[in-house]
Formats: structure tokens, C-alpha cells, sequence
């Protein structure tokens, strides 16, 4: 990073930049907690191989309900776009989509430097 | 944008389907663009009721992925006198195809409920629908759940029977609320209702019972049952005190008075 790009030519996209790692970050430690929770190293294992359906939505408590019902409905959302719908934070949103991304229930997937969340459906259409 | 309206009930043989048919006729009537679907899956009676021989295609076709939504669509605006357009989609009632829908896992359930939220994209925004009419299975099936999460507005249909009353009050508490669902309670078949006294006493009930908005009360009248589903009150009977029941039904809905 150049002294020049510091002291102003480019503040906001240097925020940015840290504001991403920061959400990043963030996601990270968010896996590693609810890891550490449920004893688990591996996150690549769910932890249920039940499918997110009805049932299951019906058995969740209520906060997590709200957000896998959220993606249910749109199909695919990041976690700024659900905590649009839930009309809570976003960070709190994120918590919630990678807590079920590692129960098994919700899939994950990088495009640049969102990350959305979507229900795994073989031969929606 | 358009909105899904579920017809449910705890029980069986409350009148959902006498008024999810004269609901979505009613809206037609009143000028929308409607369609009907039978997601009773396990008993089939729109093709009965509305005396279609068979289908292009079965809503069945559509949930399995073997066909476009399209294809499911049957076209009865010419039985409307008014400018608005009717369509309904048929469960198939042969015993075969029962048997298959009652055998489905919990994997198929979960893309059925993909294939009735897609179409909120196909029908409501692509076709510019204004109500689509969901006729359900009673109590907790997987079909009926999923047309309930599908749903914008829950209509449930309930009698003055003690177990059907204590069972719709568990289902707004455990179901209904749970998936943050605007519901409105109709009560069907309800007796002695031209004195004012039981009126209004069924009112106060119904409000301190339910605690959801009251969406209509329908008395049993006899020439509902006297007709034996031969014909469609809101359509061949227009000015019969049933059918304007659900002209003031239709009215609640489209004016967003359930919240």
C-alpha cells in the first residue's frame, strides 16, 4: 500500500477492504465457535443429514427459524440481504446462516467478496 | 405483487373446499386473475367439483418435475360472468397416484415446497396472478405444511365442534405462529346464527378463543348440502346470503384487513 493511496486516494476502498477481512474474520471465528460447541474439528461434516424441510423447520427454535425460513423464501441471500428481511443485524444474520451452513441444513458459496447462502434442491426447475 | 392464500383446517369436512372453490370464484367475479390448485393430495375433489374429466397435466406432474406449471393449468374463465380469469390446477385422483403421493420422503417434501415457492416467481410475478388458492389436506401433512409456508395468508376453516375448536387453537399456536403466518379464521356451519344475541355472542367467543382476525361466520345452510357440490354458489348463485358472505370475505383479503 503506497503513503499516497493512505492519505486519501483511496480511504474507502482501503475501509472496505478492511471492513471485508473484518467480515471475514468474523465468519471465521463464528465456525470455529460453534465447532468448539458441538466438539467437532472438521466443519466440512454436517451435523444433521436431515434435509431442511417443514418438519425441521418446525422443530428449530425460533431465531434460527426466522433466518432459514428467510432463505427458504428467497432461495439464495447473503447475510446483509436476510437481515433485510428479519429486520435484524447483519452480523447477527451471518451467525445464524453459518450456524445452520454446519448443521447441514444450508449451503454456502462464495462469488468475490459476498458470501450467499442457499438451500441445496436437486432439480428445483 | 399478487398473494397465496392456504385454505386449512384441523379437522376434515369443516368446508375447505367449498371455500377455497367459492373464494377463488369470488375473486374472479370481483375481477382477478385467479387460480385454484387441489393440494389435497390424499382425497382429490376439484375435478369432481368443478366436473373436469381429466388433465394435461396433474399438479402431481408438476411437484415431481415432470412438467411446467404451464402445462397444469386449466382455463375456466368462461364460466365467469365479469372480467376476471379463473384457472385451476388438479391433484390426480386416481388411487395409484394417492398411493405415490402418501409414499414421498422427506428429501421430495422439501423440493415440493422449492416447486410451490417458484411459484410465486411464475405465476404471481411472470403471469401477473392476483390470488393464487391453495386447497390443503387437514391437520399436519407435509403437503398441507408446505402450502402453509408457501402462503402469504392463512384461511382456516373451523366448526363449533369442541375437538375441532381445541385443535385449531394449537395449530395457530404451534403452526401458524411459529411460521409467522397472517391468519384468519372462518367458522362454517354454525347454528341459530339470524339471532342478534347469538351473534354477537359468537363473535366475542370466536375473538377471545382465536385471537386472530375473524375472516368470516358461514351458517349452515341447508342448500349448500341440499346442492351436493353440484354447482358453485358464487358463480350459480350470486345473490344467495352464502355467496355474499364471500363477497365481504373476498373484499377483507383483497383490502389487506388481515394482519
Amino acid at each position: 500500500m503506497s503513503k499516497e493511496d493512505v492519505l486519501g486516494k483511496k480511504p474507502l476502498v482501503i475501509l472496505e477492504k478492511i471492513k471485508e477481512n473484518l467480515e471475514r474474520l468474523n465468519e471465521k471465528m463464528e465456525v470455529f465457535i460453534e465447532l468448539q460447541k458441538h466438539d467437532r474439528k472438521d466443519s466440512r461434516q454436517p451435523l444433521s443429514d436431515t434435509p431442511l424441510d417443514v418438519m425441521t423447520l418446525l422443530s428449530m427454535p425460533d431465531h434460527l427459524r426466522k433466518t432459514a425460513m428467510t432463505i427458504c423464501r428467497c432461495g439464495r441471500a447473503t447475510a446483509e440481504e436476510t437481515s433485510q428481511h428479519t429486520t435484524r443485524a447483519r452480523a447477527v444474520e451471518s451467525a445464524y446462516l453459518n450456524q445452520l451452513v454446519l448443521m447441514g441444513y444450508l449451503k454456502k458459496e462464495r462469488k468475490g467478496r459476498k458470501a450467499y447462502f442457499y438451500v441445496e434442491r436437486e432439480n428445483e426447475r | 405483487m399478487g398473494k397465496i392464500i392456504a385454505v386449512h383446517s384441523y379437522k376434515g369436512g369443516t368446508g375447505k373446499t367449498l371455500l377455497s372453490v367459492n373464494l377463488a370464484a369470488t375473486f374472479a367475479k370481483q375481477g382477478k386473475k385467479v387460480c385454484l390448485f387441489d393440494l389435497d393430495f390424499r382425497a382429490p375433489s376439484l375435478f369432481a367439483i368443478l366436473k373436469i374429466q381429466g388433465a394435461e397435466c396433474w399438479v402431481n406432474d408438476y411437484l415431481n418435475n415432470n412438467c411446467d406449471i404451464n402445462k397444469v393449468l386449466i382455463d375456466l374463465t368462461q364460466r365467469i360472468n365479469g372480467k376476471g380469469k379463473l384457472f385451476v390446477g388438479l391433484a390426480n385422483p386416481e388411487t395409484e397416484a394417492i398411493r405415490d403421493m402418501s409414499a414421498k420422503d422427506r428429501k421430495w417434501e422439501m423440493h415440493a415446497l422449492g416447486r410451490l415457492l417458484y411459484l410465486r416467481n411464475a405465476l404471481l410475478n411472470d403471469k401477473e396472478f392476483d390470488y393464487l388458492v391453495f386447497d390443503t389436506s387437514p391437520g399436519l401433512q407435509y403437503s398441507s405444511i408446505n402450502a402453509i409456508v408457501a402462503a402469504d395468508l392463512v384461511a382456516v376453516a373451523t366448526t363449533g365442534d369442541r375437538s375441532d375448536v381445541d385443535g385449531t387453537r394449537r395449530m395457530l399456536r404451534e403452526l401458524y405462529n411459529l411460521f409467522e403466518k397472517k391468519t384468519g379464521v372462518v367458522i362454517n356451519k354454525v347454528l341459530d346464527f339470524n339471532s342478534k344475541n347469538k351473534r354477537e355472542e359468537l363473535y366475542d367467543r370466536v375473538k377471545n378463543t382465536y385471537q386472530v382476525p375473524l375472516l368470516g361466520i358461514v351458517p349452515c345452510f341447508c342448500d349448500i348440502l341440499r346442492a351436493e357440490g353440484s354447482f358453485i354458489f358464487a358463480l350459480d348463485k350470486p345473490d344467495h346470503p352464502f355467496s355474499l358472505l364471500l363477497d365481504e370475505m373476498a373484499k377483507k383479503i383483497d383490502a389487506n384487513e388481515v394482519k
